[in-house]
């Protein structure tokens, strides 16, 4: 198992597929090779990038070869693994077509056990809204890297209250995002990073354990 | 002292009357040229109004010869979507449908939009060039090979490739070379050079020693044998990891955004001079006595080694509220020697 988490976290996808394939021959579950092997790397990524020293240039390598694992795991289910942790809606709101940041933080969160709804980009407020609804989401991250974004983002926690729906946690990162706090832009939280949000999640899920 | 004088000074480290202020205002110019941006990106006459306008009511040291992150791809062949009050943005990547080998540098006076910015150079050299800094711009390689080829096959292929990925590197910077080149002789100072896709938030500081800085090199190095002022770098992000390249790259200007220490620039860069670094998001956030301060703190910070022009960690964004723009020049004004 080790010898995957050490190519995963290094993102050589090929000998990461390599090991996996070692271990089923091995009889490791799936389950199993999720949790001992999969997010194992994550947590090992996520101590290695701090705020300091995250790039996407590591995360993407990680992000493919993980989704490579994750293929060769459930080959007829994509990238998604039975998760228990919850479901996180996500999307780059309406204007803004960027998309990159977003995905990586799908990876992060899908690798480490969550359900991951991706909306897409230029998705408006609504169909965000009706989607976290409809999936029974914990969450919504909203990445952003134009400021024109800004309005609907403010909008956002409102709307959700509106619903009824004001037990969601929403989440704003992006490069424009990041600037502002989670006070200026009336959401829960502005991650600096996937891992920071990462971090939010797994606080709310262990507070509403307790 | 005019502002060229007083920011040619401030590069050489020596004193001058006040310090100089460069707002980094692109797109937000397209409402005192009346328009909306996708017009201010398309026309050279216009955006130059804009300019000129805007350098009118803000009196600042410096206008910008500058549409969008675009331009040179879209020259090269990729495709945008335009958007009236957004950046364009690229629908499709030149790289989806031609081979490098069939790639072509772009000829700055017929390709895209690139005549039309440099027709904006020739306006503003001619209406301010002698008093007041006129900057052009390019994108540097590694943005332009990302917005060539997108951003994920990129970077996936400098690492599965790296040769093939080095091909598109020289390409980009020919082009970078090319146009920059044709903005000197229309009558920009400079052209800065802006390279977001090489912040340490996209790639490591590895990377860009190895794959990026003798790019960048040879684009400042070929810049300033065509009479570029200085070799301005705008990296964007948290850049102290590679600020330390700065010197061997002949950087005479390194912008520094908000997530960057003034404090750790200086000890890393001490004889280059550095503009930044307000936080562009508080230019619409925050209140002008807010800006003052951060303005008066900079300036504080620079007193006494000086090399330093007051400015936004980036651009300032459209949106942002006119007063806060005036708040921070005339902080300078009132306390900058």
């Amino acid at each position: 198992m080790e010898r995957l988490i050490v190519a995963l976290i290094e993102g050589e996808r090929d000998q990461a597929i390599e090991e996996t394939r070692k271990l089923i021959d091995a009889g490791f579950k799936e389950e199993q090779i999720i949790s001992d092997g999969v997010e194992k790397a994550m947590e090992q990524l996520d101590t290695k990038c701090t705020v300091e020293s995250f790039n996407l240039l590591e995360i993407m390598l990680c992000g493919r070869a993980v989704m490579g694992v994750m293929n060769e795991l459930y080959p007829s289910e994509g990238l998604y693994p039975p998760q228990t942790k919850g479901t996180v809606v996500i999307a780059a709101l309406e204007g803004d077509v960027h998309d990159l940041g977003k995905n990586i933080l799908k990876t992060v969160l899908a690798a480490s056990g969550y359900r991951v709804v991706d909306q897409g980009k230029d998705c408006s407020l609504k169909q965000l809204i009706d989607s976290a609804q409809k999936e029974g989401a914990i969450a919504i991250g909203i990445s952003g890297l134009v400021t024109t974004v800004v309005t609907q983002v403010r909008q956002a926690k409102k709307q959700l209250d509106k619903k009824g729906l004001g037990y969601i946690n929403v989440l704003a990162g992006g490069a424009v995002l990041k600037q502002a706090s989670a006070a200026d832009l009336g959401v829960d939280y502005v991650a600096q990073t996937a891992f920071d949000g990462l971090h939010y999640l797994a606080q709310k899920s262990g507070e509403n354990n307790e | 002292m005019n502002s060229l004088e007083r920011i040619k000074a401030t590069i050489q480290f020596q004193k001058t009357d006040r310090v100089p202020v460069i707002a980094q205002v692109f797109g937000h110019a397209s409402t005192f040229a009346g328009v909306n941006l996708r017009e201010y990106i398309s026309d050279g006459a216009v955006l130059a109004r804009g300019q000129l306008r805007a350098l009118e009511h803000y009196q600042y040291d410096a206008v910008f010869a500058l549409m969008d992150v675009n331009v040179e791809s879209e020259a090269v062949g990729s495709r945008l979507t335009y958007r009236e009050n957004e950046y364009p943005v690229i629908k499709s990547y030149v790289a989806e449908s031609t081979e490098l080998k069939d790639l072509r540098i772009p000829d700055p006076r017929q390709a895209g939009r690139m005549p039309e910015l440099l027709k904006a150079a020739g306006i503003l050299n001619n209406e301010v060039g002698d008093a007041v800094l006129v900057v052009g711009c390019v994108v540097g390689p590694m943005t332009l090979a990302t917005q060539l080829l997108g951003m994920e096959r990129a970077l996936y292929l400098a690492i599965d490739d790296p040769e093939t990925f080095e091909k598109w590197l020289d390409f980009s910077t020919d082009v970078c070379i090319r146009f920059g080149t044709a903005q000197l002789e229309s009558g920009v100072h400079l052209p800065i050079v802006f390279d977001p896709a090489s912040t340490p938030d996209v790639i490591p500081p590895q990377f860009y020693r190895e794959f990026v800085m003798p790019h960048v090199k040879r684009v400042f190095r070929t810049f300033k044998k065509a009479g570029s002022l200085a070799n301005w770098l705008h990296t964007a992000g948290p850049v102290a990891s590679i600020l330390p390249y700065y010197s061997q790259i002949g950087v005479d200007i390194a912008n520094i955004d908000y997530c960057v220490d003034p404090l750790h620039a200086i000890e890393i860069v001490p004889k280059t001079c550095i503009d930044g670094n307000i936080k562009p998001f508080s230019f619409m956030q925050e209140t002008p006595g807010a800006i003052a301060r951060e303005s008066s703190k900079l300036i504080k910070i620079f007193a006494d080694r000086g090399g330093f022009i007051l400015s936004s960690g980036c651009e300032i964004p459209r949106e942002s509220k006119p007063e806060n723009i005036t708040a921070m020049v005339m902080e300078t004004r009132q306390e900058g020697n």
